[in-house]
């Protein structure tokens, strides 16, 4: 037990140094320096640029400033961000409540829509309503998503507040457009995963013994439909943070999304990195999550 | 975007019939103040605004969109009035030596900051001297504050700058959001001193007191506040007890949240949103021309093809600007026709209709220049070689479309006249290496200084820090800076006019675009909102007031 755990915590560490290190190569090689992304579209000369590089001791080599940057980080220190001027702990460290709440919301609330949508419509043409809708969703930038949900719901029946995090009645329109998608496409693969749990012969045996096919359905057949389902939470990850990139644009929410964008436009180093390695962090979570979810899922994985 | 704009249409179309018989509200000149009735006081604001500022230190100010922040909370020690001259702010006055290179204030006496510090010349001392500090803010140190050898404290009420040679640029400086005040005691004991924030206090109407890094920033009252200038409006406080501005950074977001009511102020509302304001009588619509010069393309002579004067010049006749901009803006915008903007007393009006868009002549030059022969595309050609010029955009500074407005002039240059504009819109590392490289042959660019003096030295200037042109004139370089040196206003309007007939007229280096302009859109019970005198941006919330 204790080795899985050390394992699993050492392999985390690999994963979070791999990332910080590629964003860093893949800010490296991107064209312009730091000094350019400082200076900006402002007043540009050697004095300045100087001044610029003195501030910070842009002048060392990239592999000096590189190894300093691992050894800080690995310290806590994350640096300052040049476009912010603030410790980039401060500045992320503000925008984590925000967006942990969007996507927890989103999840849940694609998960569960999910669920619902898969287990209630199996008869044939409410499915392929539901299937057809769903595929719309997923093949609908969630700008467009964001924009009508807030002209019906905010601008014209004036149900929720367009902007901000003013409590849950704002949380509820960019929770809904984030988790649309995930909805439709964890429905589509429930869906998937039940119709071949209910072809197989324990589907057979159970309804031999008696059981109705709701009792087949939640009981047996949604343990199976479950477990490419989990497989995806992975993804899902990757879709929340992408995501609230154009969520928080288009609500006027903070969150790490905008930091994001920003930073990676002006390129602001630190911050890049630093969100980088916790959205590294927030996969590993939510993948060793997704592991252990199969343990609970499938008594037969428990056994090995 | 397309169902939700064509709801928007519709919507609009069923208003705009709806309303055929009542009078439709103009779209400029300020209907809100009839409907908003006498000022009062008290009440609460919430206004939309396109940008974040990246900081709330006024000393670090860089964004034209902040500045409607900055004069809630800060001051400076002199303003523009609306002839493009100077008034006292925090000042009482000012004297000029006669050899142009000491500058002395007489201060106010009766002007605390916030954080109950008094404002006196020591202060202003402080102010300056912290542009000294190594690495906090390199480019106001080599720019605006490039002729200043000292500040000396005469006496309490009196502060005297010492030049090394004389700049009236100073003057506009002290009257920018650089040049504003700030308590000695946040210089010294700010944590985050180039962030600014509620920890920064200034001696402004206004007391920044929360800040919600991506959603907004909140203001109260200034209860002790006493000391507006003369063209403020009124006198005394604030009339609004508080006023929140919140960041939505898309403009149908900020329409649709003015139009349902959740905020009563919007800023910057693009052509295509124009006509859902224009048509809803609740609601009006402001338009203000910034100063500064005008959004133009900087034509790079240092190599071919536009070091080739006639080449330079068909360029520019092959663009019909009005059609260009019609297409691209649907009338709203105000087309330029010189590299000053139409506001500023330096704007040469004679410059007006004298060339572009003739397509002939533009035809005919190029002919002349010997790129005589066409390719399989239809474009020139000279020696095999295509007449292909290159425009480069840095994403992140795009606004206004001007990336539409591009393809819209590179469409015309192709049909009209046969030339490749080659447009990249890139981030902003490449787009500073292309520039760094000479990797271009067309540069844009607007700036928003309040003295056009100021963007002219930066972009026309051989030693400029954004000159992109290539052009070393000794002639040009020896009219800017009498237009910087003199502090009579009809040397410099001598000296600038000069400088727009040489870059404009003699040597076709520049082809103006349009005047930048901000737009606010309001609920009509809001009254006394402002565009700032010269510079045309939003102006604080010190005269706004809610009817009750």
């Amino acid at each position: 037990m204790i080795t899985a755990i050390a394992r699993r915590v050492a392999s985390g560490a690999i994963v979070l140094w791999a990332a910080a290190t590629a964003a860093y190569l893949a800010l490296l090689a991107a064209p312009g320096d730091i000094v350019d992304a400082i200076v900006g579209d402002g007043a540009d000369t050697p004095q300045i640029r100087s001044q610029i590089i003195a501030e910070w001791n842009l002048d060392r080599p990239a592999v000096v400033q590189y190894l300093d940057y691992l050894l800080r980080a690995a310290q806590g220190d994350l640096g300052r961000s040049y476009l912010l001027q603030r410790p980039v702990r401060d500045v992320i460290g503000e925008q984590i409540p925000p967006t942990l709440q969007l996507a927890a919301a989103a999840a849940v609330f694609g998960m569960v829509l999910a669920l619902i949508l898969a287990v209630t419509t199996r008869h044939r043409w409410v499915r392929r309503v539901s299937s057809t809708a769903e595929l719309i969703i997923v093949s609908t930038p969630p700008f467009l998503i964001g924009i009508v949900l807030l002209s019906v719901f905010s601008f014209r029946l004036g149900l929720f507040p367009v902007s901000g995090d003013r409590g849950w009645a704002a949380l509820v329109l960019p929770a809904v457009t984030l988790g649309l998608p995930i909805a439709g496409v964890l429905a589509q693969v429930l869906r998937d995963g039940l119709d071949r749990a209910l072809d197989e012969p324990f589907a057979v045996t159970a309804r031999a013994r008696g059981l109705t096919e709701r009792a087949v359905l939640t009981r047996h057949a949604l343990r199976h439909a479950l477990m490419p389902a989990v497989t995806l939470l992975g993804w899902l990850s990757g879709v929340l943070i992408g995501g609230s990139v154009i969520i928080e644009q288009v609500f006027g929410r903070p969150g790490l999304g905008q930091v994001t964008l920003q930073a990676v436009s002006n390129g602001d180093m630190p911050v890049v990195l630093a969100v980088v390695v916790l959205a590294a962090a927030a996969f590993v979570v939510i993948n060793t999550a997704a592991d252990l979810a199969y343990l609970a899922i499938d008594p037969r994985l428990r056994r090995s | 975007m397309r169902p939700v704009r064509l709801a928007a249409a519709v919507t609009t179309l069923a208003v705009t019939l709806a309303l055929a018989a009542a009078c439709s509200p103009g779209s400029s000149g300020s209907p809100a103040e009839a409907e908003a009735g006498r000022p009062v006081s008290g009440g609460s604001l919430t206004w939309a605004v396109e940008t974040e500022p990246i900081t709330f230190n006024p000393h670090q100010y860089a964004q034209a969109k902040a500045r409607l922040l900055v004069w809630n909370t800060f001051e400076a020690l002199l303003t523009h009035d609306s002839q493009g001259g100077h008034l006292p702010w925090l000042s009482t006055g000012h004297e000029v030596s006669a050899d142009g290179k000491t500058y002395t204030f007489e201060l106010r006496t009766d002007v605390s900051f916030a954080d109950g510090t008094k404002f006196d010349a020591t202060a202003v001392k402080a102010n300056i001297d912290q542009f000294l500090v190594e690495g906090y803010n390199p480019a106001v140190r080599a720019v605006q504050l490039r002729h200043l050898d000292r500040v000396e404290v005469v006496d309490p009420a009196t502060v005297a700058f010492h030049l090394e040679q004389p700049d009236v640029l100073l003057l506009d400086f002290l009257s920018s959001p650089q040049g504003a005040q700030v308590s000695p005691k946040s210089l010294k004991e700010a944590r985050n001193l180039k962030a600014g924030g509620p920890e920064l206090a200034g001696t402004g109407p206004f007391i920044l007191d929360g800040y919600i890094a991506g959603q907004e920033v909140h203001f109260t009252r200034n209860p002790a506040y006493n000391w507006a200038p003369a063209n403020a409006g009124h006198t005394g406080p604030a009339y609004l007890d508080e006023i929140t501005y919140r960041f939505l950074k898309e403009s149908s977001v900020r329409v649709g949240a003015l139009t349902s009511g959740q905020v009563q102020v919007i800023e910057g509302v693009p052509a295509t949103d124009e006509p859902l304001i224009t048509a809803n009588r609740q609601l009006s619509l402001q338009r203000g021309l910034n100063s500064g010069s005008a959004y133009s393309y900087y034509l790079n002579t240092a190599h071919a093809p536009f070091d080739d004067l006639r080449v330079r010049q068909a360029f520019r006749e092959a663009v019909d600007v009005d059609a260009v901009l019609t297409g691209v803006y649907r009338g709203s915008a105000t087309r330029a026709w010189s590299v000053i903007g139409p506001t500023s007393p330096f704007y040469d009006k004679s410059l007006e209709k004298t060339y572009g868009g003739d397509t002939a002549k533009a035809n005919r030059l190029l002919d002349e220049a010997g790129w005589t022969a066409r390719d399989a595309e239809g474009f020139r050609t000279r020696d095999g070689k295509r007449l292909t010029v290159r425009l480069v955009q840095s994403a992140p500074f795009v606004r206004d479309r001007r990336d539409v407005l591009a393809q819209a002039v590179q469409a015309a240059v192709k049909q009209s006249a046969g030339i490749d504009l080659n447009v990249a819109l890139v981030d902003q590392g490449t787009a500073t290496k292309a520039l760094a490289d000479g990797e271009y042959e067309v540069f844009d660019n607007s700036r928003a200084d309040t003295d056009a003096g100021a963007a002219l030295n930066l972009l026309l200037h051989s030693g400029g820090a954004i000159n992109r042109t290539g052009l070393d004139d000794p002639r040009l370089d020896k009219l800017l800076e009498e237009g910087q040196a003199s502090s009579d206003r009809a040397k410099r309007v001598a000296a600038y006019q000069q400088v727009q007939k040489l870059t404009i007229t003699d040597q076709a280096l520049i082809l103006p675009l349009y005047a930048p302009a901000d737009q606010i859109a309001s609920a009509t019970t809001v009254g006394g909102l402002n565009f700032e005198p010269v510079a045309g941006v939003p102006g604080s919330a010190y005269n706004v007031w809610l009817s009750k």
